[in-house]
């Protein structure tokens, strides 16, 4: 891989700025973990500032020494799908729980309600718990 | 080149302290997530300034492993939390 079309100076000037912005993406997506807002909020803006400023930089590193482009592009891909597929398993795990313990919630209101109904309460605790654990 | 990665450390040091102080289990599994990429991405770095491939092997398998088993350990969460 050779980009001796483009002189060397619009090369190292190409490869600062990626790096610079990729920098800048770090530093606007990591700063929110400071305050006090929602897991959800700051795994949005850090899965995207880290994503989108890692692939920056390692573009910036890869007009700098495109000798080592099969690392880099390998790195470019596994930073691509690893960490999007990691920011859903994240959201996915840790909103999961509210919604976990609301329908338990609601199996015990509805098993205590059929209780007093004289309903066969099984039935229906066990339909609940096997959607729940159709969800994992 | 080295100031990129003395701006990289700075920026480091963001999650680091942030895993240091937060209680929520999952807000420091976010702060874990963040070191891992940014760590793996400083080791790339350093690997492409002393041109040398062992290192940035290394960089790759933090970068994608952390990533997985950080995947893994956040079911595990998930599960124990649960029961």
């Amino acid at each position: 891989m050779s980009f001796s079309v483009l002189g060397p100076a619009v090369l190292s000037g190409l490869s600062y700025g990626c790096m610079g912005i990729g920098l800048w993406f770090w530093l606007w997506g990591t700063w929110p973990l400071l305050g006090d807002r929602s897991v959800l909020y700051k795994l949005h803006g850090l899965s995207v500032s880290d994503t989108l400023g890692s692939m920056l930089i390692i573009l910036g590193l890869l007009w700098k020494i495109p000798r080592e482009w099969p690392l880099l592009i390998l790195a470019l891909i596994s930073l691509a799908i690893w960490n999007t597929v990691l920011g859903y398993v994240l959201a996915y795990c840790s909103a999961g729980n509210g919604e976990l313990a609301e329908r338990q919630a609601l199996a015990r209101a509805l098993e205590s309600s059929a209780a007093g109904n004289a309903l066969a309460p099984d039935t229906i605790s066990s339909d609940l718990t096997g959607e729940v654990s159709h969800d994992g | 080149m080295s100031w990129i990665l003395l701006v990289m450390i700075g920026i480091l040091l963001i999650p680091i302290y942030e895993s240091a102080q937060e209680e929520d289990v999952w807000q420091r599994m976010l702060a874990f997530a963040s070191i891992s990429t940014k760590a793996s991405l400083m080791i790339l770095v350093i690997s492409v300034l002393r041109d040398d491939w062992m290192i940035g092997l290394v960089g790759v398998l933090i970068l994608s492993l952390g990533n997985a088993s950080l995947m893994l350990l956040a079911h595990i969460l998930r599960r124990v939390n649960q029961s």
